[in-house]
């Protein structure tokens, strides 16, 4: 496959996913850098250039780094972008485009799939310490339990296909 | 005034204060909270894989057609997830076949007709101001409250958000109601952090860190959150942020806004898990008099 023809393909892949939002639109600005939250604590993470990459379709180093993980998603960039990218959607595709071409995502978002799958829920019930130091749960608190609902092995079937690349 | 209770995944298995203090609060203005056990509503997972994020939150939203009641969502995650599900599906009729055909495959068949509100909407546009004051036996005088909305209470503005972007005041007018003070201050609609815990627990409480000392340059005494995930970095990671930032100054007493009203209206502070805010709470309490 020739370099042109492999990055119209991930061009469109990218696109697939982003869904309503139109990076191509883009005019580099850089007006959603410097709001970016993420940018704030790293320098390297530049939501302009992210989008600009996206466009073309040279999205492998940035995948390989593993920067994209750090967007807040706090939406910012979209909000103040002057021709209405969205490019934290632009991010999440990235971050969806990644584990597709497996990528690991960060542990602890596997350990939320891994529970979603098996309990619905990304974390168990968490025994916490009050500030007198002692322990409760919603037990204790006499809070109703967390019944399952309906049709949960369905659920967890679909579920599986879905995440499947992410669990291997 | 009926809801179905939707907690998602972090309220009911952490942050129990704002369970608490919602259910010992809501009833007091008439709101009935039915039990709605479900499942994850796909906001923590849509960076992993985007239609199993919209199938999830449509599956919600599906149970709670069949249940023929509006959904009461306290997370700032949940409630900006299931708007955009709907939203999403709304525009690309494709997508929203597809993710149909999931749901059918599990006997559900209808998901956009379900109505979802946010606590911040139901005290300030259904309860209203008025009643809220009408019940204050306590005012909160002497507290300088900052409002911290949350990102996705206020973004994004293509769909219905309970705080307006440009302006965010519902909460500030809730706290005047409850006899605080509450004023504008920079970047109030500013990031929490919280998502960027998996990636890199240290630089997420660094953006938390910043956010708490924007609200103490500002002369605030407390501050007010309505998100699970808001709390959990402002309140419960702040002694975490003063090692992390080397900087002791990194302390300020945070509350649910749930908390807040109910302290307000009387309730008493063990009944709505004030021991369990890890921030210098009690302090200040004692120092206005509220308790
Ligand atoms: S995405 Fe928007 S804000 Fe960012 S550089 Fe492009 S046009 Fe400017
Ligand atoms: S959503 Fe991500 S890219 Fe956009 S401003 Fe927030 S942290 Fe930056």
């Amino acid at each position: 496959m020739t370099t042109e023809v492999f990055t119209t393909r991930i061009v469109e892949e990218l696109k697939n996913i982003i869904g309503v939002h139109k990076p191509e639109f883009c005019y580099q600005c850089a007006k959603c850098t410097s709001g970016c939250t993420a940018n704030k604590v790293f320098s390297e993470y530049r939501p302009h250039e992210f989008v600009a990459l996206a466009n073309m379709g040279y999205v492998e180093e940035i995948l390989k780094s593993g920067v994209i993980w750090a967007c807040t998603e706090c939406w910012k960039c979209g909000q103040y972008c002057p021709q209405e990218v969205a490019p934290v959607e632009v991010i999440i595709a990235l971050k969806n485009l990644s584990i597709i071409k497996g990528y690991a995502p960060p542990k602890a978002l596997v350990e939320m799939t891994k529970n979603v799958i098996e309990k619905g829920l990304i974390q168990d019930i968490n025994q916490v310490m009050t500030k007198d130091f002692e322990f409760i749960d919603r037990d204790s608190l006499g809070l109703p339990p967390l019944e399952e609902p309906p049709q949960m092995d369905k659920h967890r079937n679909i579920l599986s296909k879905f995440f499947g690349v992410v669990m291997k | 005034m009926r809801y179905l209770l939707y907690l998602g995944c972090v309220i009911p298995t952490k942050q129990y204060a704002y369970e608490v203090s919602l259910r010992e609060v809501f009833p007091k203005f008439g709101v009935q909270l039915e039990e709605f056990n479900e499942r994850c509503c796909g906001f923590p997972l849509k960076s992993i894989n985007k239609k199993a994020w919209l199938y999830m939150g449509a599956r919600v939203l599906a149970r709670a057609s069949e249940l023929g009641l509006p959904i009461l969502a306290p997370c700032n995650g949940c409630h900006v997830s299931l708007w955009e599900t709907k939203h999403q599906m709304e525009e690309d009729p494709y997508l929203k076949s597809e993710i149909l055909s999931y749901l059918k495959s599990e006997g559900l068949y209808k998901f956009d007709d379900v109505d979802i509100k946010h606590p911040v909407e139901v005290l300030h546009d259904i309860i209203g101001l008025e009643k809220i004051k009408e019940k204050v036996v306590r005012p909160l005088q002497g507290l300088k409250i900052a409002s911290h909305p949350g990102c996705h209470l206020m973004r994004p503005t293509d769909i219905p958000r309970p705080e307006d972007n440009a302006n965010p005041d519902k909460i500030d007018r809730i706290l005047r109601a409850l006899g605080a003070e509450s004023y504008d201050y920079p970047d109030k609609g500013g990031c929490c952090g919280a998502t960027m815990l998996p990636f890199s627990p240290d630089n997420a409480i660094k953006v938390g860190a910043q956010k708490i000392l924007t609200m103490i340059n500002a002369g605030f005494n407390a501050a007010t959150t309505s998100c699970p995930y808001c709390m959990e970095m402002l309140d419960n990671k702040q002694d975490a942020a003063k090692t992390i930032t080397g900087n002791m100054e990194v302390s300020l007493p945070v509350f649910y806004l749930t908390q807040l009203v109910g302290l307000a209206i009387g309730i008493e502070p063990s009944k709505l898990l004030i021991n369990l805010n890890m921030s210098p709470v009690d302090e200040i309490l004692a120092e206005v008099g509220v308790v």
